[in-house]
C-alpha cells in the first residue's frame, strides 16, 4: 500500500483542519516498520554480505508532512546491535539514534521505537550510527512535505514531481577491513586506482623535483580520497531509466550523499542545474552547470528536459574520478553528459608542496580561503586547461569565456527568509582546528581525538559560534546532530541553514547557532573513517536526564573506546634464507610492535626486537618507547662484534632492555635511535614502501651495529608480495611475503 | 627479398585478422547506427569501441553503420555504443555529449541526424545565444556616445581588459596580438585631448606601458608576458584612477603570484578571474578596490 498517497489524499484535510485548530489535539501518526535483516548482494561480481531493511537497499524512502508525528519501529533480525539516526532532523535527543549516546544499542532479535514530531520540511535522510552498517546498506531517503498552505510553499518547485536519488558506494572489501588497511598504511587501494604516484610515474612525466619535495615535506601520495570502491549507486543501481517523463518536464531530484567517504560531482546533460535546497532548507533557486556534494549532504535540485523523445543523463561522478554512477530522465535516446577526465595527481602535489610547511602545518599565503569558494583541487582539473585552450582557438576576439562552468559553492547559498539569530542571546564561542595525518590515519580536532576529551558543556538556550579552522590536508564533512546552523556568509541575515558544512583544507568557516534543544549531541566528520578514527566532539547541551541511558557516563567511556579501537597488523616474508616480518597492535597513540628476522639455521641467527611506544604530537613523527631485544647467532658470516662506537656488542645470545625514540626525517626515513641496559648506543636509519613504480617497493636499512639490509618488493595483491632483499647476517633471500 | 617480406606481411596480417575474431568468445554481431564522417571518424570510432578480445567494432562511412562483434558474456552492445558516443559520436541509442562533438576536429564535424528535433520552442542554447547578441549591441551604442576625450584612454583600457583575458584563457598568441592592439592605442591618444587630471598621468606612465606592452606583443613565453603584465597592470590602475570609466572597474589582487610576492590586476567583473594563473588557480585572490563608474546611463 502507498502510504504517502493515503495521506495525502484522506488524512491531509484532517491533518490541516487540526493544524488550523489545536496542536494540542493528537496529531497524524505515520508509522513505518523496518526489518533489518542480513542480505548477499553482488554490486560488483563476488558474493558479499549486505544489510537489507524491508528487504531493499537503499532502506524505503520515509515520507512524512510536517506537523505529523514520526513513529518508526526498528525490528532487528541481524546477529549484531543496530540503530538508526535521523540525519538533520530536530527532534528530542532520546530519539536521536547513536547508540551509547542518546540510547542503548538496539539487540539482536530487539525491537526500538523512534518516535518524534515532524517539525521540518525538506531531505533528509538516515543511516545506522553502529559499527560499519552504514557502509553495507543501511542508509535511505526521508522527504518531509511541505504543507500546500505554508507561507513558504513555492510553486513552480515545491509542486515539481520529485524523486529521491541516494548515492553510496560499494567495496568488495568489509569496511572494517578497509579502516584497518587505512590505518596501517597499506596503500591497496592507490594500487587499484592507479594513484601510487611512484618515482617512476614522477620521472616520466617530468615531476621528479615534484615528488622529491612531496616526500622531503614528509607527505605520501596525495589523493583527494584513500578508499577504493568496485562500484558506485544511485538508489543502489549503477544505472537506471526513469522513463516516466517527458521533454519539457521540469524534475526536483532530493539527492542526498549516503557514500561512506566519497564527495560526488553532479552533472546533468540537458543544459543548467538549478540548486533549490541544501541540508534541507530551501535556498534561493541558483543556475550552475556543476556542484559537489558533500558526504552526507542533501541537495535539492531541479532540471529540465529540454528535447521529447530524449532521455537525459543525470551523471554523479566521485570526487577522485575512479567511476560514475547516472540516471537517464525521460524515455528514448540516451542523450549523454561528458565524464570528468582522471585528475592530474602531481599537478595537485605540487599544490600541496607549497602549501604544506615543514612542520605539517597548512599555509594559505594569505588567501583567506572560506566556503569552497576557491577549490584549491582545480590544479587537478585537466577540463579546465582543456576547456581554456579551447576557447583561445574559438573565440579571440570577444575576450569573453564563454564556456566557463559555473561550479556551487556556498556562498552562493541563501536562505529565502531571514535566518539572524537574537542578539539579545549570550553567545559562547568555540574555535576548533581540524587536525590529522595521513601516515598514521589519525583524525582529530585540535590534535585530541574523542577518547581523549570530555564532553562540551553548553548552556541551554545560548547561541553556540563556533569557528572551524582545517588544518589538515584532506576535506571533512562537518555534521552536527540535532540543529541547523547557520553558515556564516555575505547573505548577511540570510545565511543558509545547514547541517553539514564541509571545509576544505585551509579553509576557515563559522557556524552559529541557538542551543534550544538539550541533550548530548555529536559533532564530528561524517567521512565514516575519519569518524571512526576520532573526529568527534560531543556537545551537552542542559543537563538531559535521558530515559533510555540510565548510566551517561560509562555509556560515554564505551563510546570513547569504540572510536579509539586497536587496529592490528602483521606481515611475514617466508624467504629462502629466513622468515622476515613483523606485527604490531596500535591506537590513535599507542603502538605495540615486534620484529623478527628468524634464520634456518645457527649462523644466520635468531632475532626479535619488541618496542612498546608512544606517538607524539599532530603529524605524529615521534614516537619514544621501550624495548625488549633478544637475539641468537653463531658466528660466521659478516662478524662485526664492535659498532660503529667501538663498543663490544656480543651477538651470540643476548637479550637486552632498551628505552629510544624514532623519528620520521624528510623522506620518510625513520631513525632510531636507542640505549640499551648495559649502556650500548645503537642508532637506526630505515625506509620502506618507497614507491618506484606502481607495484614496485624499495627499502633500507643500516645501523650502527653495521647491520644492513636492502629489498625490493613486487605487489601482487591486497595480502601478498615477492620479495628479493640482501640482509648483512643473512644474506641474499627470495620469498613470499604475505601481511595482513 | 621484398617480395618476400610482403608475403609474410600479407600472412601476418590475415593470421591477426583471423585471431581477432577467432579471439572474441560466444561471439554475437550486430549492426547499428553509428553517425561519423571522415577516415578519421572511422579511426576514432573503430578504437573506442573495440576492446581487446572483448568486442571489435567496423565502422563505415558511407552507411554510416557499424557492426560490432562482442563476446555476449563479457559485454553488450550498450556499453560499447557508449563509449562511441562518449568520444563525440552519436548512435542509435546513445548521443554524443554537445561539449565533446563540438571539439571533435572540423572534418569530423558529422550532422547530428540521429538526435531528435526541438519540439516547443527553442532550445536553451539558442536562447542564450540571443542573449549575447543583445548585449553586446547595448555596448556598441553605449561606447559611440561617449565624449571624444573619453573614448582617448578608454581604448587603452579596453585593449588592456582583452589582453587581460587572453591571459585569463593562457593565450600566448592571442596575448600577444592583443599587446600590439594596446601599443597601437596607446600611439593613437592624442595628449591634448585628455584632461587636466589625466595630462599628467598619462605622462607619467607612457614609457613604462608601453615597453610593457612590447614585451607581451613579442614574447612567445607565457611566463614573461604575465611578469610584464604585473608591472602594466600597475600603470593601468593610475589611468583608471583619474580617467572616467564607462563602467564600474574592479581592481583585484593574487597573494601568491611571484613567490607569494602578489600582483595586482584589474577587470570589468566582480568575479575573480586570475590572468596570472588562468585555468589553474582561475579564482584565487580577492577584490581590493571597487572603482565606480563615472558616466551616467
Amino acid at each position: 500500500m502507498d502510504i504517502r498517497d493515503f495521506f495525502q489524499k484522506k488524512l491531509l484535510p484532517v491533518s490541516v483542519f487540526l493544524y488550523m485548530g489545536s496542536s494540542l489535539l493528537a496529531q497524524d501518526i505515520v508509522r513505518y516498520d523496518l526489518y533489518a535483516k542480513d542480505t548477499v548482494v553482488t554490486y560488483a561480481g563476488k558474493e558479499k554480505r549486505a544489510i537489507a531493511v524491508n528487504g531493499q537497499i537503499p532502506m524505503p524512502t520515509l515520507t512524512f508532512t510536517e506537523g505529523d508525528t514520526a513513529e518508526i519501529v526498528l525490528h532487528n533480525l541481524l546477529d549484531e546491535h543496530t540503530s538508526l539516526h535521523w540525519h538533520g532532523v530536530q527532534l528530542p535527543n532520546k530519539e536521536d539514534g547513536v547508540p551509547m549516546l542518546t540510547q542503548l544499542p538496539v539487540k539482536p532479535g530487539g525491537t526500538h521505537t523512534y518516535r518524534f514530531p515532524v517539525k521540518q520540511n525538506g531531505t533528509y535522510w538516515y543511516h545506522s550510527h553502529s559499527g560499519f552498517q552504514e557502509q553495507i546498506g543501511m542508509y535511505g531517503s526521508i522527504v518531509f512535505l511541505k504543507r500546500p498552505d505554508d507561507p513558504a510553499f513555492r510553486k513552480g518547485i515545491d509542486d515539481l514531481p520529485a524523486v529521491s536519488l541516494t548515492l553510496s558506494e560499494w567495496t568488495n572489501v568489509h569496511p572494517h577491513q578497509v579502516q584497518r588497511m587505512l590505518a596501517t598504511g597499506n596503500d591497496w587501494a592507490a594500487i587499484k586506482k592507479n594513484t601510487v604516484q611512484s618515482y617512476g610515474e614522477a620521472i616520466r612525466k617530468g615531476h621528479f623535483k615534484t615528488k622529491f619535495v612531496n616526500e622531503w615535506k614528509r607527505m605520501e601520495a596525495m589523493d583527494v580520497s584513500d578508499v577504493y570502491y568496485d562500484k558506485f549507486l544511485i538508489n543502489g543501481q549503477e544505472e537506471s531509466q526513469l522513463s516516466e517523463f517527458n521533454g519539457g518536464d521540469r524534475v526536483r531530484f532530493r539527492i542526498s550523499n549516503a557514500g561512506g567517504s566519497s564527495y560526488f560531482w553532479l552533472t546533468y546533460a540537458g543544459g543548467k542545474i538549478t540548486v533549490v535546497g541544501n541540508d534541507g532548507n530551501d535556498v534561493v533557486p541558483v543556475m550552475v552547470d556543476r556542484l559537489i556534494i558533500g558526504v552526507s549532504e542533501t541537495y535539492d535540485i531541479v532540471v529540465t528536459l529540454p528535447v521529447d523523445g530524449v532521455s537525459y543523463e543525470l551523471l554523479a561522478t566521485p570526487e577522485d574520478r575512479s567511476g560514475f554512477t547516472s540516471v537517464f530522465v525521460g524515455a528514448g535516446i540516451r542523450q549523454l553528459v561528458s565524464r570528468l577526465p582522471r585528475l592530474d595527481y602531481f599537478e595537485g602535489m605540487k599544490m600541496m608542496n607549497e602549501m604544506m610547511k615543514m612542520n605539517g602545518d597548512m599555509h594559505d599565503m594569505g588567501m583567506n580561503m572560506s566556503l569552497q569558494q576557491m577549490d584549491m583541487n582545480a590544479v587537478m582539473y585537466p577540463e579546465f586547461s582543456k576547456q581554456s585552450s579551447m576557447d583561445g582557438m574559438n573565440h579571440d576576439s570577444h575576450g569573453v569565456i564563454s564556456n566557463e562552468l559555473v561550479t556551487l559553492n556556498y556562498g552562493m547559498l541563501q536562505s529565502p527568509h531571514k535566518t539572524i539569530l537574537n542578539p539579545d542571546i549570550p553567545v559562547k564561542e568555540l574555535r576548533f582546528e581540524l587536525t590529522g595525518n595521513m601516515n598514521r590515519y589519525v583524525w582529530s580536532m585540535d590534535n585530541k581525538v574523542l577518547s581523549e576529551s570530555d564532553k562540551i558543556p553548553v548552556k541551554k538556550g545560548e547561541i553556540l559560534r563556533i569557528t572551524l579552522y582545517n588544518n589538515s590536508m584532506m576535506r571533512h564533512p562537518m555534521h552536527l546532530h540535532g540543529f541547523d546552523f547557520r553558515l556564516l556568509n555575505d547573505k548577511g541575515e540570510y545565511a543558509p541553514l545547514k547541517n553539514v558544512m564541509d571545509i576544505m583544507p585551509m579553509e576557515t568557516n563559522v557556524i552559529e547557532f541557538e542551543a534550544n534543544t538539550e541533550g548530548d549531541w555529536f559533532f564530528h566528520c561524517h567521512i565514516l573513517y575519519h569518524m571512526m578514527a576520532g573526529m568527534n566532539r560531543v556537545f551537552e547541551v542542559g543537563d538531559y536526564q535521558n530515559p533510555l541511558l540510565p548510566d551517561k557516563t560509562k555509556a560515554y567511556k564505551h563510546l570513547q573506546r569504540e572510536s579509539n579501537m586497536l587496529h592490528f597488523m602483521a606481515q611475514n616474508d617466508f624467504a629462502t634464507n629466513g622468515n622476515d616480518g613483523e606485527a604490531m597492535l596500535q591506537n590513535a597513540r599507542w603502538s605495540l610492535g615486534t620484529e623478527w628476522r628468524l634464520g634456518y639455521n645457527n649462523r644466520h641467527g635468531y632475532e626479535v626486537e619488541t618496542h612498546f611506544g608512544r606517538y607524539i604530537g599532530k603529524m605524529q613523527w615521534l614516537m619514544p618507547f621501550v624495548g625488549f631485544d633478544w637475539r641468537y647467532r653463531k658466528m660466521g658470516k659478516d662478524e662485526h662484534e664492535k659498532n660503529l662506537f667501538g663498543q663490544v656488542n656480543k651477538k651470540d645470545n643476548r637479550s637486552a632492555f632498551s628505552l629510544g625514540v624514532v623519528y620520521t626525517l624528510p623522506l620518510l626515513i625513520t631513525i632510531q635511535a636507542e640505549v640499551y641496559h648495559d649502556g650500548i648506543v645503537r642508532l637506526q636509519l630505515a625506509r620502506e614502501d618507497i614507491p618506484i613504480s606502481r607495484r614496485f617497493r624499495a627499502g633500507f636499512m643500516f645501523n650502527t651495529d653495521l647491520e644492513y639490509m636492502v629489498e625490493l618488493k613486487y605487489i601482487i595483491n591486497k595480502n601478498m608480495g615477492v620479495r628479493a632483499h640482501y640482509d648483512s647476517d643473512m644474506g641474499v633471500g627470495v620469498g613470499f611475503s604475505m601481511n595482513y | 627479398m621484398k617480395s618476400r617480406s610482403n608475403i609474410l606481411m600479407v600472412i601476418a596480417v590475415l593470421l591477426s585478422h583471423i585471431n581477432g575474431f577467432a579471439q572474441i568468445k560466444h561471439a554475437k554481431t550486430e549492426t547499428i547506427n553509428v553517425s561519423g564522417r571522415c577516415e578519421m571518424c572511422k579511426k576514432t570510432i573503430e578504437e573506442a569501441g573495440s576492446s581487446k578480445k572483448i568486442a571489435e567494432v567496423k565502422w563505415g562511412s558511407k552507411n554510416q553503420l557499424a557492426t560490432l562483434v562482442y563476446n555476449s558474456e563479457k559485454t553488450n552492445p550498450d556499453e560499447i555504443l557508449k563509449r562511441i558516443a562518449l568520444v563525440g559520436y552519436d548512435t542509435e541509442r546513445y548521443l554524443a555529449p554537445d561539449d565533446v562533438y563540438a571539439q571533435l576536429p572540423g572534418c569530423c564535424q558529422y550532422e547530428r541526424t540521429l538526435r531528435p528535433a526541438s519540439t516547443s520552442g527553442h532550445s536553451e542554447m539558442e536562447m542564450s545565444h540571443e542573449h549575447i547578441h543583445s548585449g553586446s549591441h547595448q555596448k556598441t551604442s553605449q561606447e559611440s556616445s561617449l565624449p571624444q576625450n573619453e573614448v582617448q584612454l578608454q581604448a587603452v583600457i579596453e585593449s588592456y581588459f582583452s589582453l587581460k583575458d587572453a591571459l585569463v584563457r593562457s593565450d600566448v598568441t592571442v596575448a600577444s596580438e592583443k599587446a600590439t592592439a594596446l601599443i597601437a592605442a596607446i600611439k593613437a591618444v592624442d595628449m591634448n585631448q585628455l584632461s587636466a587630471e589625466e595630462h599628467p598621468v598619462w605622462m607619467d606612465v607612457l614609457k613604462s606601458v608601453t615597453e610593457r606592452s612590447e614585451i607581451i606583443a613579442q614574447s612567445a613565453e607565457l611566463s614573461r608576458q604575465r611578469e610584464a603584465f604585473a608591472l602594466l597592470s600597475d600603470e593601468i590602475y593610475k589611468l583608471v584612477k583619474v580617467s572616467k570609466q564607462e563602467t564600474t572597474v574592479y581592481y583585484q589582487h593574487c597573494p601568491m603570484y611571484n613567490n607569494g610576492k602578489g600582483a595586482n590586476w584589474l577587470s570589468k567583473e566582480s568575479a575573480i578571474k586570475n590572468p596570472y594563473y588562468g585555468s589553474k588557480m582561475l579564482t584565487c585572490g580577492s577584490t581590493t578596490e571597487k572603482i565606480e563608474s563615472s558616466v551616467k546611463k
